[in-house]
């Protein structure tokens, strides 16, 4: 009787009912050769982006702080969401380390956060090690603070005073473990807006408590201004939700996704409005603005390796709800039968 | 200016509320606050059933208070260190009180993390004990627990020493063994498990995202518009396209409209409204109104 039934299915139904098992087996063969294409093809597959404002905003502002300065990265992401915000830290670590920009990091999200922090930076600094780069130092160039569980009242303790909010931790130094504030990264932090960025690298909501309790002053990096010294990258999820905060001016710029690893990169390659770059990134809102890139460096990276990979999971994704949509159509209006 | 820098103590000056590392004034301030905590709980425990909500309710209005009145009281002028009038005293006493509370308010919330690891291991070694259904794998997580412990543990210990803070090419093996436990085993799982959502995406896509209506009929453009912007290259060839026509026509303005002027409104609208519950509902929370968690 099943195969009977089986047997008088037209196309279309056929089209809008396929086994959940046959999508599954699809997605896993896409994704995958779209990966391992991407990994043996290398530069050859680097597909064109083209930068957002928000994205360049967040490139041109991080270029611009002051060298020797600190910037705070808020690491609250883990593992679960490397594909975009492993590739969101190392490509602003590729940045901060190339500026010799000091920055410290910390999460308020999550425990297993700092560790996964520490490990990307221990990447880097390794790739850079091994290019006979200088060697970014803990303790002398950035610091490690830990996790802290209540966001909020950490956040509202850094706004009220940045010198007792960290007071008590320790971190690995040269000569053992000492206190934070007399590392080369703390040492001349006086206040918030001593630091010279605020980032925070979100899989969830924590750039909400950051937005509510941190208040920056506008602040002049030679001729660049910068209006706010807060930044976000954050997953593609949570992009809807921050780019509330950008378009309100409250972040001085923001990466959203995997998109925005994919668009760092070109914007590490090609900079802004820059004539030396590979091809030109423009920025409408002020075409007056240059920024370099690093042209022929270790720009293209995590990001452009899964780049691929998104396209052609967006594409089966829309196939997919294309399939189903013309198989009900098929289905309603009675043709495809016997197909 | 760089004179004070360098004269400013590494750490805000002490005060009651901590001492200096590895003093015995601090042991004995740890020590008595233990026993005054290990009081106070015993003191609670004991406490006649009907006093426990009053405890609960003042607790928890004091608490709120604290956060309410720092956020509400005037700040004191920046640099001032000393009050010069009732106002600014306390202002300047809130502002010395928060980084304090802070710590009680993240001690606490560590607490909870605490409070689950031993809610794990006394569910899961009472399972392994009474060898219950699946024990095997309260087994195993009991052991993943104190094997991640043992290697955690040891590789934060060799990163103590004098010119610990170095990336070390060649690591040892504390360190190799905690590196496959967190990052090649627990790390791994974790990406693995979020992963399996891009399955479920694309099954409910498939099956649920159906031109019946109008609504659905708009839904659907839209999010195809919003989903092919994320593909660059596709984006770059239909820009480079269009562009010879209008401006206007570019996918990328397009999808940057949607966003601006449909999405992000629409959102905030939301935002707004969760904002005004949460006040509502953390009003409720300060003041117990809601009987349910502090009922005795």
């Amino acid at each position: 009787m099943a195969d009977l039934a089986q047997e008088e299915r037209t196309f279309g139904e056929k089209l809008q009912s396929l086994p959940r098992q046959v999508l599954y087996l699809i997605l896993i063969v896409v994704i995958s050769a779209s990966v391992i294409a991407s990994k043996f093809a290398g530069p050859a597959l680097v597909l064109p982006n083209k930068p957002g404002n928000n994205a360049i905003e967040f490139y041109a502002t991080v270029m611009n702080v002051p060298e020797g300065s600190t910037v705070a990265i808020q690491s609250d992401w883990t593992n679960s969401t490397r594909g975009e915000s492993a590739g969101q830290l190392e490509s602003l670590l590729r940045i901060l380390m190339r500026r010799n920009v000091k920055f410290m990091v910390y999460s308020l999200a999550d425990p297993q956060a700092p560790q996964v922090a520490r490990d990307t930076i221990a990447r880097i600094t390794l790739e850079r090690k091994l290019k006979g780069e200088r060697e970014y130092k803990r303790w002398d160039d950035w610091i490690s603070l830990g996790f802290f569980p209540n966001g909020e009242g950490t956040a509202k303790s850094i706004q009220s005073d940045i010198r007792k909010a960290f007071k008590g931790k320790r971190d690995v130094s040269p000569e053992g473990p000492r206190d934070v504030y007399q590392s080369p990264v703390l040492k001349n932090i006086q206040t918030l807006d001593d630091l010279g960025l605020y980032i925070n690298i979100t899989a969830s909501k924590t750039i909400d408590v950051l937005i509510e309790r941190l208040k920056f002053k506008p602040a002049r990096f030679g001729d660049f201004e910068v209006k706010n010294k807060l930044g976000s990258m954050c997953t593609g999820v949570m992009g809807p939700e921050t780019v509330n905060y950008y378009s309100a001016g409250l972040l001085f710029g923001l990466v959203v996704g995997l998109n925005g690893v994919v668009e760092m990169e070109t914007l590490m390659e090609n900079g802004v409005n820059w004539p030396e770059g590979k091809k030109t990134v423009e920025y409408a809102k002020d075409k007056q603005l240059v920024v370099p890139g690093w042209t022929g460096k270790q720009n293209y990276a995590r990001g452009t390796s899964y780049y691929f990979a998104l396209h052609t999971g967006m594409a089966l994704l829309i196939l997919a709800v294309l399939a189903g949509n013309i198989g009900m159509w098929l289905a309603r209006s009675g043709k495809g039968k016997n197909a | 200016m760089n004179f004070l820098i360098a004269q400013a103590p590494a750490t805000p000056p002490l005060n009651f509320w901590n001492g200096d590392n590895a003093t015995a004034g601090l042991w004995i301030k740890i020590i008595i606050g233990l026993v005054l905590g290990f009081a106070l709980m015993i003191g609670l425990l004991f406490a006649p059933t009907r006093m426990r909500r009053p405890i609960v309710v003042t607790f928890t209005f004091l608490a709120g208070l604290f956060w309410m009145v720092q956020w509400l009281w005037p700040r004191a002028g920046e640099g001032v260190t000393e009050p010069t009038n009732a106002t600014e005293g306390v202002a300047l006493w809130l502002k010395d009180a928060l980084p304090v509370v802070t710590d009680f308010a993240n001690i606490l919330t560590a607490f909870l993390l605490g409070l689950g690891i031993y809610s794990l291991v006394s569910i899961h070694g009472k399972r392994l004990i009474k060898k219950q259904t699946d024990w095997v794998f309260s087994g195993i997580l009991l052991l993943s627990i104190v094997i991640m412990m043992i290697f955690g543990y040891a590789d934060w210990l060799t990163r103590l020493g004098e010119g610990a803070a170095k990336v070390e090419l060649v690591p040892g093996f504390w360190n190799r063994g905690r590196d496959l436990l967190f990052d090649g085993m627990l790390q791994q799982m974790d990406a693995a498990m979020f992963s399996l959502i891009a399955f479920f995406i694309l099954s409910a896509a498939y099956r649920a995202f159906r031109i019946r209506s109008i609504e659905s009929t708009i839904l659907l453009s839209t999010a195809l518009i919003v989903m092919i912007s994320i593909m660059g290259a596709i984006v770059f060839m239909l820009d480079s396209a269009a562009a010879p026509v209008s401006n206007n026509l570019k996918l990328s303005e397009i999808a940057g409209w949607i966003t601006g002027s449909l999405q992000t409104p629409a959102i905030r609208a939301i935002n707004f409204g969760v904002g005004v519950g949460a006040l509502a509902m953390g009003i409720r929370l300060w003041l117990s109104l809601d009987r349910g968690g502090v009922s005795g």
